[in-house]
């Protein structure tokens, strides 16, 4: 595992702990890690240069 | 085929409602004024003041038919259960409520997780290079200036594109343009 110090903001981490409170998660850590998967995930490059592709497509050839 | 003209074609019908990545984006390219031909440009409140904090310039342009949608939309369940598995944030949330409402409108983001929340709902939707390249099919823009356009997105832009992608996008309207 890798340790790395950021800043979040106040509102957010407060929403953090009480998702540990209220049992959903062991601790900020986990959510903080599932967060970035789940960023990840959906900010794959093949699907950013996909839409890309798809942008220069429509852009030459769409209709509206 | 660019044929040399360089006429600017007749006003869209299509409402555009905007993220707000593609707004700073084209306004640091000098080039907001490439959606000024769509019917009008909605953006939820949130977006509005996320676009101010940043990047106030992109609103200050009375040309455009921005317009500023105060209060919340209401969203359907499916809506709000893909926004949090893709954990949208509270702009792109109102924005894609706001298309559910507009079915018939485009939706313009950056972001890919709001795109791909888009798509499942079966919305229009595109970004900031689309909106560049179309410039030249509805002549706003001739090909040699898009091409210029797209060298300085790593220059002027906090838009990120790998080099390459973007120098295979210039390749690209170089020979559909015969350059």
């Amino acid at each position: 595992m890798k340790t790395i110090q950021t800043e979040v903001p106040e509102q957010l981490f407060k929403k953090a702990q009480m998702l540990v409170k209220e049992g959903w998660f062991r601790d900020e850590k986990d959510i903080f890690s599932e967060a970035i998967r789940r960023f990840l995930d959906t900010h794959r490059p093949d699907l950013m240069e996909k839409f890309i592709r798809e942008d220069v497509e429509w852009g030459l050839r769409g209709k509206d | 085929m660019w044929n040399g003209a360089y006429v600017e074609k007749i006003k869209s019908a299509i409402t555009l409602v905007c993220d707000a990545g593609p707004a700073i984006h084209l306004d640091e390219l000098e080039c907001l004024n490439l959606i000024k031909d769509f019917k009008e440009v909605l953006f939820p409140n949130t977006v509005w003041e996320e676009i101010n904090r940043h990047r106030p310039s992109a609103l200050k342009n009375a040309d455009l038919p921005f317009v500023q949608l105060p209060g919340k939309t209401p969203y359907s369940e499916p809506l709000l259960t893909l926004c949090k598995i893709f954990s949208l944030d509270a702009g792109e949330i109102e924005a894609l409520a706001l298309m559910e409402q507009r079915p018939q409108a485009m939706f313009l983001t950056d972001d890919a997780a709001a795109r791909l929340v888009a798509i499942q709902m079966g919305f229009n939707v595109h970004g900031t290079i689309g909106i560049l390249v179309r410039s030249i099919r509805q002549g706003q823009k001739s090909p040699e200036e898009v091409l210029d356009i797209l060298k300085n997105i790593p220059f002027k832009t906090s838009l990120y594109i790998r080099h390459s992608l973007l120098q295979e996008i210039q390749l690209k309207i170089k020979s559909e343009f015969n350059l």
